[in-house]
């Protein structure tokens, strides 16, 4: 009976795949990437050419909104997962404590110290990448997270210049390139299924 | 189909296998988002919802947010357990060929 066994491989098959799918995250996350990465370069060369406190405080609340906009676009469709709750909860809690520290140093004016301010953001995001990578066992971010935590480590050793460039780099690298890599990955996901007929 | 006696026919209906797959791996979901993954219509697949349903292997809730309908879907304890003696049955029927 080889039609009867293709047709219980089939089945097997669609229980593994829709199983894959299911596990997959739901949000397009990449463009988010994208999104802060502008933002921080943004935030980088207004606060550098023009020497404003508000730079920062300024770009990353239109970034914290922007996300959030964001974010309420794409809940019409969604399926809610105990581990997509806590990868979501890892970037909240990274926003909220972004948020809090960058608008208090920036209003204060304290944020002068470049090598400690890349250490201090790189170390942050660097734990984000890393505890979400090992929640996902995902080796692509994983990489992501080794490439912050080497900018903060290599920023405390440079120069004023070096420490930009360390920034500048791991921003492209781990949010710009990351990102887009990010919505490539779901484009393709979605294009790769076929419809199912009961 | 007589070759296949211990299979469950409500599961084994390709959608509906592919929703209880689905919804195995999830707390709840939207039917957009169920419609999504698996490319159905949204006739076919509120046909096959509603046969699970019945079968008691999903439940349903449905209240608005934001003024706008949404329709919930999570699978039960009876619906866990009726896709896992499937995935079982399956793996018995197809025996060595299972892991070809």
């Amino acid at each position: 009976m080889p039609e009867d066994t293709t047709e219980l491989r089939e089945r097997l098959s669609i229980i593994e795949s829709m199983i894959a799918e299911g596990r997959r995250s739901t949000e397009s996350w990449g463009s988010t990437f994208v999104l802060w990465g502008v933002a921080y370069y943004v935030a980088m060369a207004w606060s550098g050419w023009g020497h404003t406190a508000w730079a920062w405080p300024l770009t990353i609340s239109i970034a914290v909104v922007l996300t959030i906009v964001l974010a309420f676009s794409k809940t019409r469709s969604h399926a809610r997962t105990t581990l997509g709750r806590a990868i979501g909860s890892i970037w909240i809690a990274l926003g909220i404590s972004m948020f809090l520290l960058f608008f208090a140093l920036g209003l204060t004016g304290r944020l002068t110290d470049r090598h400690l301010f890349v250490a201090v953001i790189s170390a942050i995001l660097g734990m984000a990448n890393g505890a979400s990578a090992l929640i996902l066992r995902w080796k692509v971010q994983l990489g992501c997270a080794v490439v912050w935590w080497a900018a903060a480590v290599a920023t405390c050793f440079g120069s004023d210049t070096q420490s930009v460039i360390i920034f500048l780099v791991a921003i492209f690298l781990c949010q710009i390139v990351f990102g887009i890599y990010g919505m490539i990955a779901n484009t393709q996901g979605r294009a790769r299924q076929a419809p199912l007929h009961a | 189909m007589p070759d296949l006696p211990e299979l469950d026919p409500v599961v084994h209906g390709r959608l509906r296998l592919a929703l209880l797959s689905l919804l195995s791996c999830v707390e709840e979901a939207e039917f957009t988002w169920l419609r999504a993954k698996t490319k159905a219509t949204d006739g076919n697949l509120g046909a096959q919802l509603l046969k699970l349903e019945q079968a008691g292997y999903v439940a349903v809730e449905k209240k608005f947010v934001r003024r706008k309908p949404q329709t919930l879907y999570r699978i039960t304890e009876s619906g866990r357990q009726a896709l896992a003696h499937y995935v079982q049955a399956l793996r018995r029927l197809l025996g060595p060929a299972v892991d070809k």
